[in-house]
């Protein structure tokens, strides 16, 4: 692989490569505003600049420059070398690039950084991007210096609504066109143009649009200031408050992988971020997954119910201990393709040690696109199934041809329609005793037939695994402590067998984890970056 | 005798001396005429030293705690209040860099867009709910520091009494905002122009584009 210097050190590339994405790979950062991984190359920014070394028989190509002389109190004639922009150089081999150690490319940045700034209405205090913008870092890093500009400066519209989602402030945007190639390129919808150029620049939507779509967030995540905010974090709190763990999407089968960030003092879940990764999600969400982190707290089930009175867990468990050990002979186990593989592993093994059926549920499908969005709308069908060691599994519309005494449910989201709980319940005197599992309260027919419900976590409350439509096992962590009186989804089903004298094999999340390895879901081992606190905190993207 | 030795003569005394009669009326004398010279101080209207000016006046140096307090430097660090603008809003633009800098995290602020149609909105946020614990909080003043909008002040020169409730302690944005400095200000001598001032920074914005 051929090789250029950055700084000293040895970068590998592809050919074609441009530095910047080179140097990205290896996880150095040369600043830069305009310039994103998963979008084209626009080069307006002027803020990766660097310095290339002429080759051995090539003279360097100079500019005449005014440069102040402290002694002389007079600008003189000095030369510089001509500056390249890193995102748009193509690395070459042995080419020698100097980022970090040049003055030439430190003085550039910073001049850059004080152009930019120069309208900047500096209304850090109030911008939900404070924290997390590169204006920021790169005035703290590359400038750190007053503003000489005594002019007012210029005013543009703020708070302006383009969308269900998406609010732009004018005056903080640095005219990267970021958001416009992301709705080219990703969304392939051109909802955003720009118009006037230099102090005048702005971004609008175009004639008779608005920022729509199922792609929306993405358009204020590629935003590296505050111009674009969602209306959803918009002025909730503040960045560093929030701690960000590594987490999986529980939208649908694509699995794209996501920091869900959390505000530990209140233990909920604020906001999604995507997680870099190339061969699943690349850079980007959907805004159905962005907004998943409302699934914490909203509606969810935080108390046990027997025969329709409140209960506590404890006693919940009991009594589907004691339905599930009376019709032991014909029990059928409901896995579902919305809970994690551990989750469906216990549940098999309660299943094979009862000798009871299994059977599949699962969220009804929705619109895919060619994007991102997958059409089947549960994160694990492919490790459910892994988990039974099977290829298929009867849908839960079979069970109303069955005679089955006794239903354990995993998750109460299901594909079943209305008339089969109808006909479930109608079947009287036999009808079922149902063990519901259960994580919402408002979705799932299932809870409409249930005779015990036990409360279970979701997928941020507990550590987990979810194999995508492709078949990609993936990892996430427990982002918050579980709520109210909400048991662990693969400790329910533990202690549900344990109570009822069935032997799982299972005591602990790691024999489960082994279990699930066997069955060949191993999912690659995710990063140690997680878990830090706020402050230090949540981990920056890296782009 | 030795050489070096130094003879000192043993003192003469008298009988008055002797009996100590009269050191003990005089030393009396001393107890009175401060006893005397406390009670004219102590009595309604007396010349009483100034109550800041204690250790360097001749008199009495007892406080009468509590019909008597010491007044506060102007510096000190008293209960919080939360000034307001203008128009009776508060300064507050809630955004939470004192709550982030609480070394005791007393501090909880729930920010809010201004209503749409109002002139602050797009510029500016609010806080819908504004609450220090004042039970917890340690009077460090870093709040007051953080603050970029010279919303919050410990200017009151209130020292946080006993309440005999615990909720009492507990602050709400109507109870800060109540509090008025030790000069009784609702206000700070910072300007703080709105939109639509003449000496409001944004000249342009609502003349539109």
């Amino acid at each position: 692989m051929p090789t250029f210097k950055l700084d000293g050190k040895e970068i590998p590339f592809e050919k074609g490569e441009t530095i910047i994405k080179a140097a990205h790979k290896q996880g150095i950062e040369i600043p830069h505003y305009c310039w994103h991984p998963g979008l084209s190359v626009a080069a307006n920014c002027r803020m990766c600049l660097v310095e290339i070394e002429p080759a051995a028989n090539q003279r360097a190509m100079m500019l005449d420059v005014l440069v102040w002389d402290e002694k002389k109190k007079d600008y003189v004639v000095s030369r510089k070398p001509k500056l390249q922009p890193a995102c748009q150089m193509a690395a070459g081999d042995g080419m020698v690039v100097k980022s970090e150690t040049s003055e030439h490319v430190a003085l550039a940045r910073k001049n850059v950084q004080e152009f930019l700034l120069l309208n900047h209405p500096v209304d850090c205090p109030i911008c939900d991007q404070s924290g997390e913008c590169k204006l920021q870092d790169y005035y703290m890093s590359e400038q750190a210096t007053k503003k000489r500009m005594r002019d007012e400066p210029q005013h543009k519209p703020k708070g302006q609504v383009f969308g269900p989602t998406i609010v732009y402030d004018a005056e903080r945007c640095i005219a990267c066109t970021r958001c416009i190639r992301v709705c080219e390129e990703v969304i392939q919808d051109p909802m955003l143009d720009m118009r006037e150029r230099g102090n005048l620049f702005e971004v609008i939507t175009s004639p008779g649009r608005q920022v729509e779509g199922h792609y929306t967030m993405m358009v204020e995540w590629v935003c590296p200031v505050g111009a674009l905010t969602t209306s959803h974090w918009r002025h909730k709190g503040r960045v560093w408050l929030l701690k960000g763990t590594q987490s999986v999407c529980p939208g649908c089968a694509t699995g794209c992988n996501m920091w869900v960030d959390v505000d530990p003092r209140e233990n909920t879940a604020f906001r999604n971020r995507p997680r870099e990764n190339e061969a699943v999600n690349q850079y980007w969400m959907c805004d159905d997954g962005m907004l998943s982190y409302d699934r914490v707290y909203k509606h969810r089930m935080l108390h046990a119910s027997v025969d329709g009175e409140k209960s506590s867990s404890a006693k919940a468990i009991e009594a589907a201990a004691q339905h599930i050990s009376a019709h032991k002979g014909s029990l059928a186990v409901v896995l579902s393709a919305q809970r994690s593989v551990e989750e469906n592993i216990a549940a098999v093994a309660l299943a094979k040690a009862a000798g009871a059926d299994l059977y599949i549920t699962g969220k009804a499908s929705w619109d895919g696109d060619k994007i991102l969005r997958n059409s089947d709308q549960n994160p694990n069908r492919a490790g459910a199934l892994k988990a039974a060691g099977v290829e298929s599994l009867p849908s839960v519309d079979e069970l109303v041809h069955k005679n089955h005494s006794a239903i354990l449910v995993l998750g109460e989201d299901a594909e079943v329609a209305n008339d089969v709980v109808a006909r479930l319940r109608a079947r009287v005197p036999s009808a079922p005793k149902v063990v519901v599992l259960a994580t919402h309260e408002q979705r799932g027919a299932w809870l409409g037939v249930a005779t015990v419900v036990v409360p279970i976590t979701v997928w941020a409350e507990t550590d987990g695994t979810f194999v995508n439509a492709k078949g990609v096992a993936q990892a996430f962590k427990r982002a918050l402590a579980p709520r109210g009186d909400v048991v662990t989804g693969w400790e329910a089903i533990v202690k549900i067998a344990k109570a009822s004298g069935l032997d799982t094999g299972y005591s602990k999340l790691s024999e489960l984890r082994e279990a699930a390895v066997s069955r060949g879901i191993e999912a690659a081992p995710l990063k140690k970056q997680d878990g830090v606190s706020p402050g230090t905190n949540t981990p920056r993207s890296t782009v | 005798m030795a050489a070096g030795t130094k003879v000192i003569k043993k003192p003469k005394r008298t009988l008055a001396d002797q009996s100590f009669v009269v050191e003990l009326v005089k030393g009396l004398g001393v107890t009175f005429k401060h006893f005397f010279k406390g009670l004219n101080q102590m009595r309604p209207g007396g010349p009483r030293p100034d109550v800041t000016n204690f250790n360097y006046e001749d008199g009495i140096a007892t406080l009468q705690y509590p019909d008597e307090k010491r007044p506060y430097a102007r510096r000190f660090r008293g209960v919080h209040r939360l000034t307001h603008r203008a128009n009776g809003e508060p300064r507050c633009t809630a955004c939470l860099m004192c709550s982030t800098a609480c070394p005791a995290q007393c501090i909880w602020i729930k920010p809010a867009e201004f209503p749409v149609g109002h002139p602050s909105r797009g510029h500016e946020r609010f806080p819908e709910e504004f609450v220090i614990d004042e039970l917890r909080c340690i009077f460090c003043g870093f709040c007051v520091e953080a603050c970029p909008v010279d919303a919050i002040r410990m200017d009151t020169g209130i020292h946080m009494t006993a309440i005999d409730d615990r909720g009492s302690f507990i602050f709400d944005k109507k109870k800060l905002m109540s509090i008025p400095s030790q000069d009784g200000d609702f206000v700070t001598s910072n300007d703080r122009p709105e939109p639509g001032d003449k000496n409001y920074g944004g000249i342009t914005r609502l003349q539109g584009h």
